[in-house]
């Protein structure tokens, strides 16, 4: 592909978070159904297991990248007048971003 | 039979109005078509496009029932009354149901609708195996009516910037011409924000087809041409 | 409106409702590691009538999108594309995204 373009990256980059967000769910899914957590301690061990912080933090890498794409196109449809959809996608990116230093402070840097 | 027809004259008229009309049905009725000439035979000031009166040239796409489709084969029979019908929505209305087709063209222009091949022409004719030629079914037969590229809600956010179901469809069948030598560049051409990827397989375009061709599945093989093409 | 464009339209609107459900699913994610004491918060939560309520929409939003998205996936890939069989799996998706959420919406409610 000679274009370093946004149009079929964008597109791959949808398809493969919405696969592993769907593995995901239905992994989170299942355990919840099947051994729900029922204290804090049970929640909180789970949660800080590496074994599921790290596939929960790729899990929110692939939804945050998702949802740019996704409202990235939405913008792209209904926001015509650029100084408009450019102040739009500005917030949006702003706003995932720092949804996605919070995940980290969350799930990779809390304190055992 | 009851219709309801748009009328806008920009000469005459301020804004566009529905105007209704009653006509007592004739034997010879079968399309809406041919109620519609029997209108104007009345009133010569009700304005459309047709030729072939029969599917083949697509002058007549209109919007009929808020649906789109080609009045010349859309039988009487079965139409709800009032049979409402409007001009192609989201064209811009030259008058009553007569739509400015030019963004549509310069659409389909844009995608080069002609065979691509530098090789110095053979004495008679580009040959092509049974087997290529049938990869054009399904993709030669459209007749550039727009009803598709009408009804297609990304069509109507970026008129200008995505190329729409029909000149896709028509992409699609340079990019499979065993014939054609830009598959590269047409590939390309399309690879971007816009043109290709503006569409949300709403499949509209498919689902109004009067011909029953599939813009939707068209773009989605382009798509997946782009990806073999890209790994 | 045709099945298909319903189904499509309301993949983009629960995709939006999705997004904004994201800061909060984030924020009650860290409350409910902060402690017990937080955590029980979190689980104090379901004693609203009003949360439970925005969990059952959120389900719905989140099972429509994704069944929604497995048939947009399936559909690139050549499979149910033709058009009576995507009027037919439009069908499907609207209405087991109806049903989960009436599921959540009988666990909840
Ligand atoms: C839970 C978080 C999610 C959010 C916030 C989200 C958000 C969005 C948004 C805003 C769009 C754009 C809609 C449009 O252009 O009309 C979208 C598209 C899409 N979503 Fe999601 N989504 C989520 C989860 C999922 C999951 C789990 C799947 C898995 C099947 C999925 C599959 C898709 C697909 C395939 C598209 C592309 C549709 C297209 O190209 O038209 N999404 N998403
Ligand atoms: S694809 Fe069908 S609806 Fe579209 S222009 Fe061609 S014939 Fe008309
Ligand atoms: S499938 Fe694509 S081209 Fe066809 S109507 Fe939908 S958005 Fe338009
Ligand atoms: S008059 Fe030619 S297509 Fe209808």
């Amino acid at each position: 592909m000679r274009r370093t373009a946004t149009g079929l990256r964008a597109w791959l980059v949808q398809r493969v978070t919405a696969v592993y967000m769907l593995l995901f769910i239905v992994f989170l899914l299942f355990h919840f159904l099947l051994a729900p957590p029922d204290s804090y301690e049970a929640w909180h061990g789970w949660m800080r297991n590496s074994r599921i912080a790290i596939p929960a933090s790729v899990f929110f890498a692939a939804l945050l990248l998702h949802a740019w794409v996704g409202l990235r196109d939405v913008l792209m449809d209904y926001v015509h007048p650029l100084a408009w959809r450019i102040s739009a996608l500005a917030l949006l990116a702003f706003s995932l971003t720092a949804i996605a230093a919070w995940v980290v402070r969350i799930l990779l840097m809390g304190t055992a | 039979m009851r219709l309801s027809i748009f009328r806008f004259n920009p000469e005459k008229d301020e804004k566009p109005y529905m105007q209704d009309y009653e006509i007592a049905p004739e034997q010879t009725d079968r399309m809406l078509l041919d109620v519609l000439v029997r209108l104007k035979g009345r009133d010569d000031s009700l304005t459309f496009r047709r030729s072939c009166r029969e599917g083949i040239c697509g002058s007549d796409g209109m919007n009929i029932n808020g649906r789109n489709g080609l009045a010349c084969i859309t039988p009487v029979k079965g139409l709800k009354e009032p049979v409402v019908l409007r001009p192609l929505p989201s064209f811009p209305v030259i008058r009553d149901l007569v739509v400015d087709m030019t963004r549509f063209f310069k659409q389909y222009h844009s995608i080069k609708p002609y065979l691509i091949n530098n090789d110095p022409p053979p004495e008679r004719e580009r040959l092509q195996s049974p087997e290529d030629r049938a990869k054009l079914d399904g993709l030669y037969e459209c007749i550039l009516c727009a009803c598709c590229t009408s009804q297609c809600p990304s069509s109507w956010w970026n008129p200008d910037k995505f190329v729409g179901p029909a000149g896709l469809l028509q992409a699609y069948r340079f990019i499979i011409d065993s014939r054609d030598q830009a598959t590269q560049e047409r590939l390309d051409d399309l690879n971007d924000a816009y043109r290709l990827f503006r569409c949300r397989t709403i499949m509209n375009c498919t689902e109004v087809c009067p011909r029953h061709l599939s813009p939707s599945r068209a773009i989605e093989k382009i798509r997946l041409m782009m990806v073999k093409d890209s790994s | 409106m045709p099945v298909g464009a319903l189904t499509s339209i309301t993949h983009r609107v629960t995709g939006i409702v999705l997004a904004f459900c994201v800061p909060f699913s984030v924020y009650l994610l860290d409350l409910s590691l902060r402690g017990p004491q937080s955590f029980a918060q979190v689980v104090g939560l379901f004693d609203h009538w009003a949360f439970r309520v925005a969990v059952v929409v959120s389900v719905w939003a989140l099972a429509h999108h994704l069944l929604a998205g497995v048939r947009h996936l399936l559909s690139d890939i050549d499979v149910g594309s033709q058009l009576h069989a995507a009027r037919r799996s439009a069908w499907i998706v609207n209405l087991c995204g109806v049903a989960v959420a009436l599921l959540a919406a009988g666990a909840l409610l």
